[in-house]
């Protein structure tokens, strides 16, 4: 199981290892506290066997060995260890001592098992004069462990000691620093969390790490970004509502006119403008469900293969009866399918905003055409009419929402091009505006070949 | 009573001047907040209706523009804004009154009246002069308690009588507060409307007396 504290794993990731050289350390150390035991011992073997083998000595003729408490004694460090010796001479004639005692080298000292007791024990060898051929002696002494091992005990112990409290001080250090270290990521948590933030501010991290100043950061640019979106949104609900209101005014106002005429004709005029006015309203409603559709991110991306062609033939039967009614020779110029990709629904609103616009502004008796052509590789859609046109200064305004052109007293929402321009680039390609040959409006969408 | 309607919007211009006219007033329409100034100065308006969002001169401005001029016409505002904001800054300008879009042609008239009583110092919303009656709601002349037939401008005529009844009216006065820029206003129609309403009048306990040179004038001669 994956650990997920960034606490834990960083303490793993000091701790452990840590603890590994802490336990190759007391191995070591304990093999030199082993060494170092087996030393002294050696060396106190050696001292009590030199001390025996010097009260060798030829008494009356005879070879006499006493054994002086001493050499003994010096072995009483209060754990209790039995001490065993034998003196022989060259020969191997025991003179004192236990003779089943094993037999030992000089040094260093072995281990060997006696009386069931783990014993080390050396042999000393020490010339007596006048011995003759019983010199040299040998003194062999043993010594039981108890000692030996308290000493090993003591010296490893305290190693063991200063290893843990080691590991254990690095551990609590590495806690202390990371409490430290994320103290920025906590404040950071605490601050995106507060509850009286939901004004979308920067967020300001005091004493924040080169390597969290990154996130911090990135975070900022993000809420930026969502900041400047929701408040274009915003801007765009309220120039909806804004835009709703005065045709709201005017059917509310043709409805109350209605009701109180009492002469038809002219009752009968009211709900004849009324009905207009609801067209216009509805299709006023559908242009600002169109753009909030086209707005990113709020209609998965899609790339039908749409034929501009057949679309744009459709968009022009549907609004022939519209032309014929104000004589305006509408017509569609074409040389066969152009296909493009995108979203189908959204491109077919676009030729239907820009074959609207230009049959609203074009003057009765007038012209609208529609011409196709594949050029460079790009599908080319131009809508040429024979309205007024618009002034070269104001062309780039005039795809922002809304925006209507100074005087213009047609009853335009100020949507249609910006329709049209969210739509074309959405599917990857640019729209322009020029003059006609013969005066007008050329509006020409470029857009990649499918 | 003369109205100024200022909207940009032409048909609702066009309508909400139509519905005005149904209720008996007479109703002069710009679409430009530069032509307000002239419209006032042309025309005896009563009250002026004003959009806020004109083309070239806004609502505010022409509203500032009057009030610093020292014209103290009602004025209610209509607007497609209605944040508090928008309406508190209407006020501060020196609008009467305020109505957001969209708005009820019922209620629009409401505050119309309501203003117009608070010109001519009325609180009620009848007057009357002798037995002759004008309810201010229904907009409606009633004589001994008969309604009135009358054509709008004679009801016009009367109704401006009435407002000032017991004073002299001009027939300068009386022809700028019923004639609206479409009509060429002619002051000796006045003279016939006046015979028309004496007729309609007779028999009743009040008359309009001529006073030569001087204008009109309605009283109780009961």
């Amino acid at each position: 199981m994956p650990v997920k504290s960034l606490r834990l794993q960083l303490l793993a990731w000091v701790v452990l290892p840590l603890a590994g050289l802490a336990t190759i350390n007391l191995w070591t150390s304990h093999r030199s506290a082993l060494a170092t035991a087996d030393l002294v011992t050696d060396r106190m073997l050696v001292g009590s066997a030199r001390a025996i083998a010097e009260q060798v000595a030829i008494v009356d003729g005879v070879l006499d060995a006493t054994v002086p408490p001493a050499a003994i004694e010096m072995f009483d460090t209060g754990d209790r260890d039995s001490v065993y010796y034998r003196v022989e001479t060259a020969g191997g004639r025991l003179l004192t001592g236990y003779p089943d005692l094993p037999e030992a080298p000089t040094r260093p000292s072995m281990e060997a098992v006696y009386r069931d007791h783990r014993l080390r024990l050396l042999t000393f060898s020490h010339a007596v004069i006048g011995a003759g051929t019983d010199s040299p002696i040998s003194v062999t002494v043993g010594v039981t462990l108890a000692g030996h091992d308290a000493m090993v005990r003591h010296l490893w112990v305290s190693a063991f000691a200063q290893q843990l409290a080691l590991v254990a001080i690095a551990g609590v250090f590495v806690l202390l620093g990371l409490r430290r270290g994320l103290a920025p990521l906590i404040r950071l948590r605490d601050a995106v969390r507060s509850p009286n933030r939901s004004d979308l501010d920067p967020i300001e991290v005091a004493g924040a790490q080169s390597e969290i100043r990154p996130l911090v950061d990135a975070l900022n640019v993000y809420m930026e970004r969502v900041r400047a979106q929701m408040a274009a949104q915003r801007r765009f609900i309220a120039n909806a509502a804004h835009q709703l209101r005065t045709p709201l005014a005017l059917m509310s106002t043709q409805a109350s006119y209605a009701l109180r005429e009492s002469a038809a004709d002219q009752r009968q005029e009211a709900l004849v403008a009324l009905q207009a006015s609801s067209g216009r309203l509805a299709r006023l409603a559908e242009q600002l469900l169109t753009l909030s559709r086209a707005e990113p991110g709020s209609r998965r991306p899609r790339a039908d293969r749409v034929d501009l062609t057949e679309a744009a033939r459709h968009v022009l039967e549907t609004q022939a009866p519209a032309a014929v009614a104000r004589s305006i020779d509408l017509g569609l110029d074409e040389t066969g399918p152009v296909a493009v990709a995108g979203d189908g629904t959204m491109l077919r609103e676009m030729i239907v905003n820009l074959v609207d616009n230009a049959l609203r502004y074009t003057p009765a008796g007038g012209a609208v055409t529609v011409r196709l052509a594949r050029v460079d590789g790009e599908a080319v859609l131009t809508v040429a009419d024979d309205g007024p046109g618009i002034p070269v200064d104001e062309r780039e305004h005039v795809f922002e929402r809304f925006y209507r052109l100074a005087g213009s007293t047609e009853d335009g929402s100020g949507l249609g091009l910006s329709i049209v321009r969210e739509v074309v680039e959405n599917a990857g390609g640019r729209v322009t505006l020029a003059d006609g040959a013969a005066g007008g409006l050329v509006v020409e969408v470029r857009l990649p070949l499918a | 009573m003369r109205l100024l309607l200022v909207e940009d919007n032409r048909e609702l211009a066009d309508w909400l001047g139509k519905t005005l006219r149904q209720a008996n007033y007479v109703v002069d329409v710009v679409h430009d907040g530069e032509d307000v100034e002239h419209a006032l100065a042309a025309g005896d308006h009563a009250l002026v209706i004003l959009d806020l969002a004109l083309p070239r001169m806004g609502g505010l401005e022409v509203l500032r523009m009057l009030r610093a001029r020292g014209n103290r016409v009602p004025v209610i505002v209509l607007t497609a804004n209605a944040s508090l904001d928008g309406r508190v800054k209407g006020l501060n300008e020196g609008a009467d009154d305020y109505l957001a879009k969209p708005f009820q042609v019922e209620e629009l008239e409401a505050r119309i009246r309501v203003q117009l009583r608070r010109v001519n110092d009325r609180t009620a919303p009848v007057v009357a002069c002798g037995d002759l009656v004008f309810d201010t709601n229904t907009r409606l002349f009633s004589l001994a308690g008969e309604t009135l037939a009358l054509t709008p401008r004679e009801h016009a005529v009367l109704e401006q009588l009435m407002v000032k009844a017991g004073r002299t009216v001009s027939k300068a006065a009386l022809s700028s507060a019923i004639f609206d820029f479409e009509t060429d206003a002619d002051p000796s129609a006045i003279e016939i409307y006046v015979h028309r309403l004496r007729k309609k009048l007779e028999g009743s306990r009040v008359q309009i007396a001529t006073l030569r040179g001087l204008g009109y004038l309605l009283r109780d001669a009961g």
